[in-house]
């Protein structure tokens, strides 16, 4: 044996390193907790099991509604007034079988999306109780489903009268014919690209012009911005007026409606 | 000091016939020793199970909608009883319509990529599935889109019986063993219901 | 009492012979020079065995717990992490050893090839740690899918698409690994007796040759500039040295002793504050999300495959490792002569240089993997912001479509998103409203990395879609091509 060696081994230093593992092993299982040990709550949740309304909305729909609900692409649903007026049953129904006509998809696994009913019900109620208004709104707001589907080719009195809705309500903004005011292509520009038209429904066309866009600047029904001191807010059959204007530019092109009358 | 001594008398008192009969004895029972134990112990190892078809019920026809891919998960019946949630299997299902004969067609697809086998996802919207690990992208058909598979996605063999969807069970799909190729391979071999 | 011990200590060397065969081994003579502070090259392998130890060790801690059952073992590894008193920590060591396992090997090898240390005689020595090399990766791997999660079951159908691409006999080297005809119970079985049985195994054999080599054969002396290794002299040479030379167990195992101790100090502190990595989800192949990674080992090799061209790619899977094997083993039999110094050695160190370059790179790479979709972006990544501001309703239309088609899932805005494709921020800048459409339609051409989208979507959503990449440009700069074509109104003028 070389004791000398043995010695250097067990030198003082060597040992008080022993020590130090194993003092940090005796201090984790005396129930210290080390960071490394691992919580449950970390184990990931399966994702049929997500039921926390935040994390659905980020997941499914912040892509195109924006990360707060609004400054998205698509329509805001961080939104009082749109809050307000849709029911809750059809925000449940749009979420889990899309929107026929506009690019909204369908989310719930029936129809071969991502999302459980009870994930479907949990969103519809939570863009209801997240994204009311505290205040109570001051004017009772038009209905949100449109009442009629409206025909193509109107009568001229009839198309007179949606043309005088038009100019009182949207015009300023929007022009003359729905081209965009200073023929900008960008900006609160052009409503009448038949490309645009193609891709909303009537309902959502609807949508857009009872609450605006208050994300984007766009007025509701109601506000006086963009529009004439005396303008007062349209009634439900005026906006049901306007979606078939927008509806008759969509099958014809607005030009083409001009000239037609 | 024992060992040298005995081989020492060894040397010294040659009984040459029994000796060589000792040595092609124990050569031979020792070749024999050595073939019983292999040749079970080796088939045991290298064996292959036979492979067995099982057709599994996906769901009524009418349960799929018209041109609509549709993922369905189903416990494989190639499982071991103890295969617990890995024998869950899923395919994606299309309806393709009746035929001019009026029969349905199907399309079924394995989840898994004919790349490297990752689960591919399918995006109604695009119409496209998508693989998670390299970027694989195949159309609705199964058709190769775009990224490094060799080729289309695994077409699984598929009937339907008394209105129902039913597939053939599928095993873990690799290029030189599709889904389809082992279909014709085993129809002969015992079938399960 | 310290007598009777003696007495005792006696009693049972006269019946081992310790004193007469262990001890003379590990007195063996080894050169001067490692007393010295050039002693310090010397040390990774001996760590690298003493972390092998832990690994014994904890592995033997976990197999008590641990049911290598396809139904259960996630469960136990649960258990294991949250129930059983500090099975969290044992599985965390049992990482990190291993971890420090492949570094400390990947040290060693270095310094060996560096210093000429395989040179004549000590050929065969660097075959088995070759050998040892090869058993480690396979303990990773193999180690891997005992995690049974969704990692471990896409590692394993990963593995078995890439055995399938062997000619011929693919479909049975699948069935062989895999246990079956599809991945569950059977394979885990088998990956459990190769990780615990058959790899350890062979792993201690070829240790206990590696180390009766390195006794028999001796440790090299530190590479001088100038003095040669000739197979005719050496061992003569090597010979004399040792006459000057000092017992292993004496100053010169110090510094092993050392080096050791702080590499398990290192892994247990690691072990101890980053904790078990692992098990993610049940091994449910169902689940939604899958996004299976290889462990970091073999990330480069994820790394190099996902950048190949997909007509190199069966060779790169099947070949290339066989060749990366054989150049390891074949490094002594290319030359096992002359220098042995890295100074006189140039091209020895431009291959170290270059091939941890490529290792280091490749592992970025597979680390980041930007080759991979991001499978929720589509629904989850928004719009940035200032996209969607003072853009026209066609416009608005067209980003609705660009997540809707999932385009997202490759293209980032902003820097968030998929990475596959490159960042459309400004591709206005860069393509033509005709360039897009084109693009769009037809994809790469050839079938590369973009699918044709011409089918996938109607007209008036390619044309919002492309109204809104033109409008993607700072708010400065004209669209591409405004140049060359006079425009009247200049578009993208918000003032
Ligand atoms: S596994 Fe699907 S692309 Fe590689």
């Amino acid at each position: 044996m070389n004791y000398h060696s043995l010695n250097h081994i067990c030198s003082f230093r060597f040992a008080l390193r022993l020590s130090a593992v194993v003092g940090m092993i005796l201090l984790n299982a005396g129930g210290c907790n080390l960071s490394g040990k691992p919580d449950q709550a970390d184990l990931p949740v399966s994702p049929e099991q997500i039921a926390n309304f935040d994390q659905l909305y980020t997941t499914n729909c912040a892509g195109c509604h924006g990360a707060t609900g609004k400054l998205g692409p698509a329509p805001p649903l961080n939104d009082p007034l749109f809050v307000a007026i849709i029911p809750e049953d059809e925000l449940h129904r749009v979420i889990g079988d899309g929107r026929a006509g506009t690019l909204m998809p369908a989310f719930a696994t029936v129809n071969g999306g991502s999302l459980t009913d009870k994930q479907v019900k949990l969103l519809a109620e939570g863009v209801k109780s997240h994204w009311k208004s505290e205040a109570p709104l001051d004017h009772s707001p038009p209905a949100y489903a449109i009442t009629n589907e409206p025909q193509t080719i109107p009568a001229v009195e009839e198309h007179t009268r949606r043309l005088a809705i038009y100019q009182r309500a949207c015009a300023g903004c929007h022009g003359p014919d729905g081209s965009g005011s200073q023929g900008n292509r960008s900006g609160p520009g052009a409503i009448n690209a038949p490309a645009f038209l193609a891709l909303i429904s009537n309902q959502a066309l609807r949508r857009i012009i009872i609450t605006g866009r208050p994300d984007l600047g766009m007025p509701t029904y109601a506000e006086k911005r963009g529009r004439t001191a005396e303008y007062e807010p349209i009634s439900t059959a005026e906006i049901d007026d306007l979606v078939a204007l927008l509806a008759q530019w969509r099958s014809v092109g607005s030009t083409a409606v001009a000239e037609q009358h | 000091m024992d060992v040298t001594s005995q081989d020492i008398t060894a040397t010294d008192a040659p009984r040459p016939g029994r000796r060589t009969f000792l040595r092609w004895l124990s050569a031979i029972l020792a070749t024999i020793a050595a073939v019983v134990l292999s040749v079970p112990v080796v088939g045991y190892f290298f064996g292959l199970r036979k492979r067995s078809v099982f057709w599994v019920d996906l769901g009524a026809v009418g349960a799929f909608p018209l041109n609509q891919t549709r993922r369905v998960n189903f416990d494989n019946p190639l499982r071991q009883p103890w295969d617990g949630v890995t024998a869950l299997t899923g395919v994606y299902a299309r309806n393709e319509g009746k035929n001019e004969e009026g029969a349905d067609q199907f399309r079924v697809l394995s989840v898994n990529c004919a790349h490297l086998g990752c689960p591919v996802s399918w995006f109604p919207q695009s119409g496209l599935f998508m693989c998670p690990c390299h970027g694989g992208v195949y159309y609705a058909d199964g058709e190769r889109a775009s990224g490094p598979p060799p080729r289309g996605m695994f077409h699984c063999e598929w009937r339907i019986e008394k209105g129902r969807l039913q597939i053939q069970a599928p095993h873990y799909p690799t290029l030189q063993d599709t889904l389809t190729a082992s279909a014709k391979r085993c129809t002969d071999s015992s079938v399960h219901v | 009492m310290f007598n009777l011990l003696k007495q005792i200590g006696r009693w049972f060397d006269v019946r081992l012979g310790i004193s007469d065969t262990l001890m003379p081994m590990m007195r063996h003579p080894v050169p001067r020079e490692i007393e010295g502070p050039l002693g310090w090259w010397y040390v990774f392998g001996s760590a690298a065995m003493t972390l092998f130890l832990i690994q014994i060790l904890t592995g033997i801690g976990l197999a008590l717990v641990y049911v290598p059952a396809a139904d259960k073992a996630y469960e136990s590894l649960l258990y294991l992490n949250y129930q059983q008193p500090l099975g969290w920590y044992l599985r965390a060591l049992h990482y990190y050893a291993g971890s420090g396992m492949v570094v400390l090997l990947l040290v060693h090898m270095t310094q060996v090839f560096m210093h000429g240390a395989y040179k004549y005689p000590r050929e065969l020595t660097w075959v088995l740690g070759v050998f040892l090399l090869i058993c480690t990766m396979g303990m990773f791997f193999s180690g891997q899918i005992l995690r049974w999660d969704p990692d471990a079951y896409w590692g394993l159908a990963v593995a078995g698409s890439m055995a399938g691409r062997v000619p011929v006999i693919g479909p049975r080297i699948v069935h062989l690994l895999l246990g079956g005809e599809i991945i569950g119970g059977d394979s885990l079985s088998r990956f459990f007796a190769l990780h615990v049985f058959v790899i350890p195994g062979a792993l201690i054999a070829f240790l206990a040759v590696h180390l009766w080599l390195v006794l028999k054969c001796g440790v090299s002396t530190p590479p001088v500039a100038g003095q040669v290794v000739d197979p005719n002299t050496y061992d003569a040479t090597y010979h004399e040295e040792l006459k000057r030379g000092v017992p292993f167990l004496g100053d010169a195992i110090l510094k092993d002793v050392l080096f050791s101790s702080l590499a398990v100090i290192v892994v247990v502190a690691i072990a101890a504050i980053v904790g078990p990595k692992g098990p993610t989800a049940p091994p449910d192949p169902t689940l939604a999300g899958a996004n299976p990674r290889p462990e970091w080992p073999f990330l480069w090799l994820f790394g190099l495959l996902s950048l190949s061209p997909p007509s190199v790619e069966t060779f790169i899977m099947l070949v290339f490792p066989v060749i990366v094997i054989a150049i390891l083993f074949l490094v002594p039999f290319i030359s096992n002569r002359g220098e042995r110094a890295p100074s006189r050695r140039p091209a020895a160190v431009l291959f170290v240089i270059v091939a941890y370059t490529a290792l280091g790179a490749l592992t970025y790479e597979g680390a980041t993997a930007p080759w991979s979709p991001k499978m929720t972006a589509w629904s989850g990544d928004p719009v940035p912001e200032n996209f969607v501001k003072e853009r026209s309703p066609v416009e608005l239309q067209g980003a609705v479509v660009f997540q809707y088609k999932n385009c997202r899932n490759c293209h980032a805005l902003d820097g968030v998103g998929g990475r596959r494709g490159p960042d459309l921020s400004n591709v206005g800048t860069r393509m033509t409203a005709n360039q897009l459409i084109d693009q769009v339609s037809n994809g790469t051409p050839g079938g590369g990395n973009m699918p044709a989208y011409g089918k996938q979507m109607s007209a008036n959503e390619m044309t919002v879609l492309v109204d809104f990449l033109v409008s993607l440009r700072p708010e400065d700069q004209l669209p591409a091509g405004a140049a060359e074509t006079p425009i009247v109104t200049a578009p993208g003028a918000h003032e």
